[in-house]
């Protein structure tokens, strides 16, 4: 199987160190940014674009609302799924209007993870 | 003048009474105008006819054709014996005989029949004849007998010689002036009336020196004194004793009379000694000719608008309190979340990456990571409760199956219920399905399993899901010890646990959120007992928002608090 390729975009160090850990050891290629704007950065930037994005809402300098809007304004960038990973309790509703693929709500389970890459990518 | 009644051989009396009653160059330029119009013969006394100069003839008929053109006033001449003689327009006005019809009649007609009866016509009369006048004020009789008051100037008429010859009479109507004084008495009595009865208010008047010199029932009322205790009392003794002595009560005079008005907020003292929070209004009270004849002073008890406010004060302390608590509840339930979900993800990591795990290790790490899943719960739970506060806590709304979200629980459950000896029995009907928010629904369940578990456990747990009409129906039975009917309210109250802390951990806000849950839906949560013993938990919920939500019930329904 290929590996899949995955972004975390996360501003907390542990929790994006982690769930890089984690999606590493189900097999797929991760790569983290702390904030939209390293993520967009990267991702105009790279020749292998992630199968599926995992976002966190609340971040400081482009936040996941922001990074989602720049993101569907990028014809190429706009193809790639988005997982919200929020602490929201209403991450449903956030998930809903920026047109992501599904959520999930922090703190994360693994089978949750698993089943959205298995999804999405 | 004086030679006018000279000429009209009229005695001094009689020119003092013409000068007193008529406005002189007033009336006569008027009659002067009128004279070819108004000319209407004095009807001559016999007595006076003889002693007419012709030098004084046109004088004579120009002072008759005044007192005749006189409207306001009847002016006429009796003789001794009391009958009309003359008759002017204004007794023609006021009593409404003509001169043909009143000419030659006896005086007495005018009088009430009591008058006439107690002989008062003729005591006037006497009275006049002995003391050159009298003037009387009393009820007098026009021609259609309706009555009128009268003010009655008589005068004895005298020759030369000082023979009595006859009487002039001069009468006034003043049935208005009088109905206007009683008017004014009768309004003088009511606004006594009213501020002697006025309660909320006292209102009383001080001396000039600021001596009480009247109290109404509001001041009795606020200031405890009877009026016989506290008239004649200096003012300053409703003043607590430290300003009474500071010159404070004459500084308060001297403005109100400088300025008109002094008004303050200030502590004042009642007859017991107890200080109460006034308004009092001093304003200076003036006479007609603009004498200061003392002080009106109008006192106000403030006192319960005073602790209102101060409660009103408090209530806003303690509500912003509260919204700073809750305020804070969130924020720091959310920043619990990050190093959480940090210790979750490395615990499930460590779980799910290492498959050959040391077993007591591995026993370690799972307890670790459902010690980190009851604390989300709980983190979870207190973000519930902040929303809750804050009226921020929605429902999203969706068709979902009760079954399957409970049989989804029950899944969760299963390794937890072994452990706590728990049989978990499902009596779940097919399609069960409503408009509800699922995730809140899941929460419900987990809730009230969890609970069944934690206090009955060793007992089988029953969870049961029907349809009754249109309302879906969800019970969550335990044999447990089950909970005292005195504590089925408290219950789903705030922070309020049936069992008592000792025995059992946790906090407590799992039935309250679960209670706002289910009535954001229109349903209903509540407790029964089980036989022998155990507690059941039973929620019903309509399917429909619409019947139960109410009518605005939409995809986001609020749950206002």
């Amino acid at each position: 199987m290929n590996r899949h390729k995955v972004m975390v975009v996360e501003d907390d160090a542990e929790i994006r160190e982690a769930l890089l850990e984690i999606l590493e050891e189900n097999g797929c290629d991760a790569v983290g940014a702390v904030n939209g704007e390293r993520a967009l950065a990267y991702l105009r930037s790279t020749d292998s674009l992630p199968c599926l994005i995992l976002l966190d809402l609340m971040m400081p300098i482009m936040d996941g609302h922001a990074f989602r809007e720049a993101q569907l304004q990028d014809p190429v960038l706009s193809r790639i799924p988005v997982v919200v990973v929020s602490a929201y309790r209403d991450v449903q509703t956030n998930a809903e209007k920026l047109n992501a693929a599904t959520f999930i709500r922090k703190p994360p389970r693994i089978e949750e993870l698993v089943s959205a890459i298995e999804q999405h990518c | 003048m004086n030679n006018c009644s000279a000429a009209l051989g009229l005695t001094e009396g009689m020119g003092r009474l013409f000068r007193r009653l008529l406005p002189w160059p007033f009336e006569f330029q008027q009659l002067e105008t009128t004279l070819s119009t108004a000319r209407q013969p004095v009807q001559p006394s016999p007595e006076s006819e003889s002693k007419q100069e012709d030098a004084h003839e046109e004088g004579e008929e120009r002072y008759g054709l005044i007192i005749q053109g006189v409207k306001d006033y009847a002016i006429f001449l009796v003789d001794a014996e009391g009958h009309i003689r003359t008759w002017n327009a204004g007794a023609e006005a006021i009593k409404g005989y003509t001169p043909r019809e009143a000419i030659g009649r006896h005086i007495s007609m005018f009088y009430t029949p009591e008058d006439q009866a107690a002989g008062r016509p003729a005591r006037l009369f006497s009275t006049a004849a002995q003391e050159g006048r009298v003037e009387d004020e009393g009820w007098r009789v026009r021609k259609d007998g309706t009555r009128f008051w009268a003010d009655v100037v008589i005068t004895a008429l005298r020759d030369k010689d000082g023979k009595l010859q006859g009487f002039s009479k001069v009468t006034r109507d003043l049935t208005a002036r009088r109905e206007a004084e009683e008017a004014l008495r009768q309004s003088e009595l009511r606004f006594r009336l009213l501020v002697q009865s006025v309660k909320e208010y006292a209102i009383f008047m001080l001396d000039p020196r600021g001596h009480v010199a009247s109290w109404n029932a509001g001041a009795a009322r606020i200031k405890g004194y009877a009026p016989e205790e506290i008239i004649g009392q200096h003012f300053s003794r409703f003043y607590p004793p430290e300003e009474a002595t500071s010159g404070k009560c004459a500084w308060e005079l001297e403005v109100a009379l400088a300025e008109g008005r002094f008004e303050e907020e200030g502590w004042r003292v009642r007859k017991d000694g107890t200080r109460f929070w006034a308004n009092v209004v001093i304003q200076p009270v003036r006479d007609s000719e603009g004498r200061h004849i003392g002080f009106a002073k109008v006192t106000r008890d403030l006192t319960e608008r005073r602790k209102a406010e101060e409660e009103r004060l408090r209530l806003a302390q303690a509500q912003e309190a509260v919204r700073l608590r809750d305020e804070f509840l969130s924020i720091a339930s959310h920043e619990l979340k990050t190093p959480l979900s940090a210790i979750q993800l490395q615990l499930q990591s460590l779980l799910h990456g290492a498959k050959d795990l040391e077993p007591k290790l591995r026993n370690k790490a799972e307890r670790a990571f459902r010690g980190g899943e009851r604390l989300t719960q709980l983190v979870e739970a207190l973000l519930d409760v902040s929303r809750i506060a804050t009226g921020r806590f929605s429902l999203t709304l969706e068709t979902c199956d009760l079954g399957r979200t409970v049989e989804e629980v029950v899944e969760r459950f299963r390794e937890q219920a072994s452990r706590d000896g728990c049989e978990l029995t499902l009596r779940l009907e097919e399609n069960v399905t409503g408009e509800w928010d699922r995730l809140r629904l899941e929460q419900v369940v987990t809730n009230l399993l969890s609970n069944a578990l934690r206090y009955a456990a060793g007992t089988p747990v029953e969870l049961a899901v029907r349809a009754e009409g249109d309302h879906a129906v969800l019970t969550v039975s335990d044999q447990g010890p089950g909970i005292p009917e005195s504590e089925w309210e408290r219950i789903f109250a705030r922070f309020e646990r049936a069992a008592s802390m000792r025995h059992y951990g946790g906090m407590g806000l799992g039935l309250y959120v679960s209670r706002q849950i289910v009535e954001g839906h229109g349903g209903t949560i509540s407790i029964e007992a089980v036989k022998p013993q155990g507690a059941r938990f039973i929620v019903t919920l309509p399917r429909s928002p619409r019947k139960g939500a109410g009518p605005d019930a939409s995809a986001e329904a609020e749950v206002a608090r």
